[in-house]
């Protein structure tokens, strides 16, 4: 069985009298330990996707499938566990929290996770390290770099050792050198066994993923196996 | 564990908007301080009437005054002997539900004098029981006995003003023994009574705070202030200033003659009042009923006599008590209810402030209620130091209040209204977040994420 399934999910939104579908009968599966890119123009659902896969948001009809559990169905505090303990997601603009430093930054989903503070700490330590940060511990992040903040962001995503991690665009607010590295973090990532997802604008950092989805006018219109 | 995280972040969120929590509180801390002063004011006015009251004689003592018949008796009202010392005789040997009973015969603004000390003041005439009754206290010498009575001696009790009128510069006590005029007639000084006050004067004058007051000085009545000569006239001074003998000598000295218009029209010997106490208060009618019926014999049916209890007033001092809190209470609690109302804005600028912040903790896994809570213990936080600042202001509110009312009721405060108090602040804090946390906990993560 596939760890993420998806048949025929359609997401609609209504504006006024229009409908729009963001996501139009969309079938997707992802095995684990996939590393794969999805691509497409602006506004051709990319973001809608992601965000129902982080189990951010529900489909409005179709049924989803996340490492067993059907998230098309599940409720809100059902949806808050899985992004908390099986879903990492990291973000285009980082969304750190600008008032707690590194460390507590990292901390957060452990704290949801219902850890106690001893634990909480050795494992942010241990996650700030695996992105090379173990000298920013206690900076806040308006004093860290763009690319130093999204390492903080995949520490987070990191922390509480979920199988996939998603990224919706995390080299787009980048300059091309700090997003390479940011790809070489996800590529490690990737070969110690985890599942990631990452939407890209870049074909270059496209090209290099095993596998590339391709999306038009809220369909996948490639990659799809 | 979550709790304790959100507590601190409670705190952390205050602390990183001083000034704008400050102002928040303050809703809360004046709202709490009013409330504690309210009930710190009521309660010391509350113990200061029910004081006097009990110094009265309580609701136990009842009084018995003649009045004028009643209109389809007055043909025939003369078969009454009117108030006289049977009435007590009878109910003191008949009556099963009075403890004691004492006769009473005024001599008005008689002449008390000592040396070349005069003094003017009302004597009473009366038994024994008197003392009980009245709630007087003994603290030097001896009370009025059955024999003085049995045999009309001159003796006298007295009160402490008194005796420091006619005694000046000595000490009260010393009085016993002494010799003194009523109306140019010698008595003995058998007792004196204990020097009456209200509780708060008390402490204050223990603390060495009295006010310097003139009439307080030589013990008369007239007033703290000179402004105000009547402000201390209060049941205390008016006990400080008693003058009992026994009825049968007031009876033989000051009643034998009647002069009026320069004739002898004989002797009074009626009563001014006839007072006696009732053992037990939750038969207070009965024993009313009782004596009642006593004294319709000895009056021959004639209804000449009349009733006066402590019930009515003291029922209608506990109503002004009850008025008197709800009122204050009231407008405390409306300046709480507006304190939480400025949390509650508060909170909401607060949150829409961190829209964001709630979508990234959505994202990582924060559910509905986590987001609730957090918010709900933000408002808590900010009533919980606001109440407990509050109790402190209460203090310095009281203490202002002191200086500038000089009221006569120290303010008592109780345990009961620091609690009530503070966990009104609280219920407010945890009330006023209630509305902002339901606004929080249910934003949509994604939009919570975009917005910005
Ligand atoms: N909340 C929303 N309300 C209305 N339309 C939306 C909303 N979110 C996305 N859309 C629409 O859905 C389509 C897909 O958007 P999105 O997934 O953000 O595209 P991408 O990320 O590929 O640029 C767009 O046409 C967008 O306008
Ligand atoms: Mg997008």
């Amino acid at each position: 069985m596939p760890l993420i399934e998806l048949t025929e999910v359609a997401k609609r939104y209504r504006v006024g009298e229009q409908e729009i579908a963001a996501l139009d009968g969309v079938n997707l599966s992802i095995e684990a330990g996939e590393y794969a890119a999805i691509i497409g123009p602006s506004g051709s659902g990319k973001s809608t996707l992601m965000h129902l896969l982080g189990c951010l948001d529900t489909p409005t009809s179709g049924r989803m499938m996340i490492d067993g559990v059907d998230a098309s169905r599940a409720s809100g505090n059902q949806l808050s566990e899985l992004r908390n303990r099986k879903i990492g997601f990291v973000f285009q603009s980082f969304n750190l929290l600008p008032k707690f430093n590194v460390l507590q930054n990292v901390e957060l989903p452990m704290i949801y996770a219902g850890l106690r503070a001893a634990e909480r700490r050795q494992r942010a330590l241990a996650a700030i390290e695996r992105v090379g940060l173990s000298n920013r511990v206690k900076n806040t992040p308006l004093q860290l770099s763009g690319g130093q903040m999204q390492r903080v962001a995949i520490a987070r995503a990191l922390v509480n050792d979920p199988r996939i991690i998603f990224a919706d665009e995390p080299t787009g607010n980048l300059d091309s050198t700090t997003g390479e590295s940011i790809l070489a973090l996800f590529h490690e990532l990737n070969v110690q066994g985890r599942t990631i997802v990452l939407v890209t604008h870049d074909k270059d950092i496209a090209a290099r993923t095993p596998r590339r989805i391709e999306m038009r006018d809220g369909k996948i219109v490639a990659g799809n196996l | 564990m979550k709790l304790w995280f959100s507590l601190l972040m409670g705190l952390k969120e205050i602390g990183a908007h001083k000034f704008r929590s400050m102002l928040t509180m303050l809703g809360i801390i004046l709202g709490v301080a009013s409330l504690l002063a309210c009930f710190a004011l009521s309660e010391g006015m509350a113990r200061g009437l029910r004081e006097s009251m009990t110094q009265f004689g309580g609701i136990e003592r009842v009084d018995i005054l003649s009045q004028d018949p009643p209109e389809e008796q007055i043909g025939f009202a003369d078969i009454s002997p009117g108030s006289t010392v049977a009435d007590a005789e009878i109910i003191q040997r008949r009556a099963s539900l009075v403890t004691c009973v004492s006769p009473e015969s005024n001599l008005k603004n008689a002449a008390l004098t000592r040396g070349a000390q005069t003094f003017r003041a009302t004597v009473d005439g009366c038994w024994p029981d008197f003392v009980a009754i009245k709630k007087h206290e003994i603290a030097a010498g001896r009370g009025i006995t059955q024999l003085d009575l049995d045999e009309a001696r001159h003796v006298c009790l007295i009160g402490q003003s008194v005796a420091k009128n006619l005694w000046p510069g000595n000490k009260p006590e010393t009085a016993v023994g002494q010799s003194m005029l009523i109306n140019g007639r010698p008595f003995t000084v058998v007792g004196v009574y204990a020097f009456y006050e209200r509780s708060s004067d008390k402490t204050r004058r223990e603390q060495g705070l009295e006010r310097p007051s003139a009439g307080r000085k030589d013990g008369l009545p007239g007033g703290r202030k000179s402004s105000n000569p009547y402000k201390g006239w209060d049941m205390f001074s008016i006990k400080n200033l008693a003058v009992q003998i026994p009825i049968t000598t007031m009876f033989y000295d000051f009643k034998s003659a009647n002069v009026i218009n320069n004739v002898d029209t004989g002797p009074n010997y009626k009563l001014d009042k006839l007072t006696f106490q009732i053992s037990d208060v939750s038969r207070f009618q009965e024993a009313i009923e009782q004596t009642r019926g006593l004294l319709e014999n000895t009056h021959r049916g004639i209804e000449d006599f009349t009733y006066y209890t402590r019930e009515d007033s003291i029922e209608s001092m506990e109503h002004s008590i009850k008025s008197i809190r709800v009122i204050l209470g009231l407008i405390a609690g409306i300046c709480l209810v507006v304190g939480g109302i400025g949390i509650a804005n508060i909170m909401l600028a607060s949150i829409t402030e961190r829209i964001r912040e709630i979508g990234v903790r959505r994202a990582i896994g924060a559910k509905a209620r986590d987001i609730f809570f957090q918010v709900i213990v933000e408002s808590s936080v900010i009533g919980v130091c606001g109440g407990l600042l509050g109790l402190a202001a209460a203090f310095g509110l009281l203490g202002v209040i002191a200086k500038l009312t000089e009221s006569e009721y120290t303010p008592v405060v109780a345990l009961s209204g620091v609690l009530i108090s503070f966990g009104f602040a609280v219920v407010i804090g945890v009330i006023s977040g209630f509305y902002p946390a339901l606004k929080a906990s249910r934003l949509d993560p994604i939009e919570a994420l975009r917005y910005g």
